[in-house]
């Protein structure tokens, strides 16, 4: 309590220097504006580039999902190329069989992009083979009367069904035209539409469209009809726990090289490799932004210290008066750290704003550049701890001049012209 | 009228270079309560120096001083504060107002540093300060806006507004011109009545000439004591 009603007094002066030095507080100010600005703004984008990186790897299946691909044979293994089967169904089998880590395997088979035909309309995209458990392993699903999804008894008969995604279903029929049961021309062959995916409404505007894209046919009928082998392009795994990935991709290397006679003719990927890339990305973006915001900071710290120390020197005689009548040195501490800490605070309110507009001005330039890309948001957090820093260094910078006013002897100071 | 300041073989030494000059060399003196006393002496007379000790700005290199009837000739730097907030007053030759605050503001400014400072009762004391000197009607202006004499009367409510023992003036017309001479001694002289004692420092044989006693220094020596 006693503190405060010194600190008053002590604050109320430091506002009224700082008014009756504007320009001179302002550029003191300027690096403290500068630090608290750049850290802010830079965490806040880089949050926000972290946010949209989370929600590429989720549409890309999320961390619980491994991908097999076929990958041509290694140097070592290269004399051996004639007896690689590559991916097939008995893989997906064995694996199925033998690994209860994986909850989910989809085969699939990429057609290739090939166009399709409902009377006269055309679009070109993705044909995909695949089965029921495509669904799990992507996280998709099919909206309650929009069909159903291709079945097992699909994969049995080698059906001529169709499922198709949320966007060419849009292209590829007129608005007032049901595409189910309707049939198409897939790559010259007629198919019937019994089903449409579910459409993914992302921030991300050209991720969702093209996760919106493609058709799905199963994954018999693309070796029948289009392929002519039974190769596989790749299997996807689900997991049921991440926790379990490094397990459950060492099983499913152990289980394949097993079933390819030891020939490594397929890569295993997850997406914790690139959610791991770009963290430290996020961590070098955040070290080298937090070092600049740092510098600005000390700088910040120096400017105000450096202004303290010249507004200590041009009132020296007040320091007199203040102590010949009844200031002790601790008055004397504490106007002077409380004027530089009005300063200091002062340029990390401005800061903060500054970092306001900073962010507003990268969204603004993000989405011009990518549509719909997904807004950074300013944190309080962030902000209350950008104005943290600003006060500390304040505090810091302004303990050196304080003390020198401080310790003034009152006589010198009085006759200090 | 009783006893103030009782001071024995008071001495003041700095060094200087390589010499060491003795400010003060053996000074015994009794100040009593509501005495005017005028300090007189040329420049290097060790007046200043008498006046910064007993003001509590500066510290005896040995000797005694009792204020109201304590030792306090070798207080720490936070007692003396207190003592310069709570006991005694002073009046500059340059009036030394800051310049930022109002002429209240000024005149509260001692008040500031009491350990029971409070915002309304600092006011209530400082505007009576400022009616004792006949300046209540220049509250919220600014020293640069007063005349020399005004201020020096601002600077005099500033010395009494917390009810000081004793006022020190150091050479309190120095800087004003006949017209305000007078009427600063006169403010100065009346303040007697409230049982303060007031010293003035000063070399000019007229002023000293108003008060009741005058102590002449010379060499850090007092060389005579007379009273009239």
């Amino acid at each position: 309590m006693r503190i405060f009603v010194r600190l008053r007094p002590a604050v109320i002066n430091g506002l009224r220097e700082l008014q009756a030095n504007k320009v001179r507080s302002l550029l003191s100010m300027s690096g403290i504006i500068l630090g608290v600005a750049s850290l802010v703004a830079m965490v806040t984008v880089v949050e926000g580039m972290m946010g949209n990186f989370k929600q590429f790897v989720d549409g890309m299946g999320g961390l619980e999902k491994i991908t097999v691909e076929r990958q041509s044979l290694p140097k070592d293994q290269e004399h051996l190329a004639a007896l690689s089967e590559s991916i097939t169904l008995r893989d997906v089998d064995q694996i199925r069989a033998t690994i209860p880590l994986i909850s989910n395997i989809s085969p699939e088979v990429s057609v290739g992009w090939e166009k399709i035909v409902y009377e006269g309309r055309e679009a070109v995209t993705s044909i995909l083979g695949c089965t029921p458990d495509y669904l799990p392993v992507a996280r998709r699903w099919i909206d309650p009367g929009q069909g159903r999804f291709i079945s097992d008894l699909d994969i049995l008969y080698r059906t001529d069904v169709v499922v198709l995604g949320a966007s060419i279903a849009t292209d590829l029929f007129p608005p007032n035209v049901d595409p189910l049961g309707k049939v198409i021309r897939v790559k010259g062959k007629r198919f019937v539409v019994v089903g449409l995916l579910n459409k993914i409404n992302g921030s991300n505007g050209m991720f969702s469209r093209w996760r919106n894209n493609g058709v799905f046919i199963p994954v018999t009928t693309a070796t029948s009809k289009f392929t002519g082998n039974n190769h596989l392009t790749a299997l996807g795994l689900r997991i049921a726990d991440a926790n379990d990935l490094q397990y459950a991709v060492d099983q499913v290397e152990r289980s394949l090289l097993q079933m390819h006679h030891g020939l490594k003719d397929f890569s295993i990927n997850t997406n914790e490799e690139t959610l791991e890339s770009f963290r430290k990305t996020q961590s070098a973006f955040k070290l080298s932004l937090g070092g600049v915001a740092a510098i600005s900071l000390f700088i910040g710290g120096i400017g105000i210290m450096n202004v303290m120390l010249a507004s200590i020197n041009e009132r020296i005689r007040e320091i007199g008066v203040r102590k010949a009548v009844g200031a002790r040195g601790s008055d004397l501490f504490l106007q002077f750290l409380a004027e530089a800490a009005v300063i200091s605070v002062m340029g990390g309110v401005i800061g903060l704003s500054v970092s306001m507009g900073i962010v507003w001005l990268m969204n603004y330039i993000l989405t011009q550049a990518i549509p719909s890309m997904a807004l950074s948001t300013l944190d309080w957090k962030i902000m209350a701890q950008g104005l943290g820093f600003s006060v500390i260094v304040g505090l810091v910078a302004g303990v050196y001049p304080a003390l020198r006013a401080a310790k003034l002897d009152p006589i010198e100071a009085l006759r200090h012209e | 009228m009783g006893s103030l300041v009782t001071i024995r073989g008071l001495h003041k030494a700095y060094p200087m270079g390589d010499e060491t000059v003795h400010a003060l060399d053996g000074v015994d003196l009794d100040f009593d309560r509501g005495e005017y006393i005028a300090i007189l002496g040329p420049s290097g007379s060790g007046k200043s120096t008498l006046m910064h000790i007993l003001g509590f700005m500066d510290q005896p290199t040995a000797g005694s001083i009792i204020f109201e009837g304590e030792e306090v000739s070798s207080l720490g730097a936070d007692r003396r504060a207190w003592y310069r907030s709570n006991r005694v007053g002073f009046v500059f030759q340059s009036f030394n107002l800051l310049p930022r605050l109002t002429v209240l503001e000024n005149v509260a400014l001692p008040l500031l540093y009491r350990e029971d400072s409070d915002r309304k009762a600092n006011e209530a004391a400082a505007k009576h300060a400022l009616e004792r000197v006949g300046m209540s009607h220049r509250l919220e202006h600014r020293p640069t806006q007063l005349s020399g004499g005004e201020r020096q009367r601002v600077a005099i409510a500033r010395a009494i507004v917390g009810k000081p023992s004793i006022v020190f003036a150091d050479e309190p017309t120095g800087n004003l011109d006949v017209k305000n001479v007078d009427r600063i001694l006169d403010l100065l002289g009346s303040l007697l009545a409230e049982g303060i004692t007031v010293i003035v420092v000063t070399h000019d044989l007229g002023v000293a000439a108003r008060a009741r006693r005058i102590i002449s220094m010379r060499a850090g020596k007092v060389q005579e004591d007379r009273r009239q």
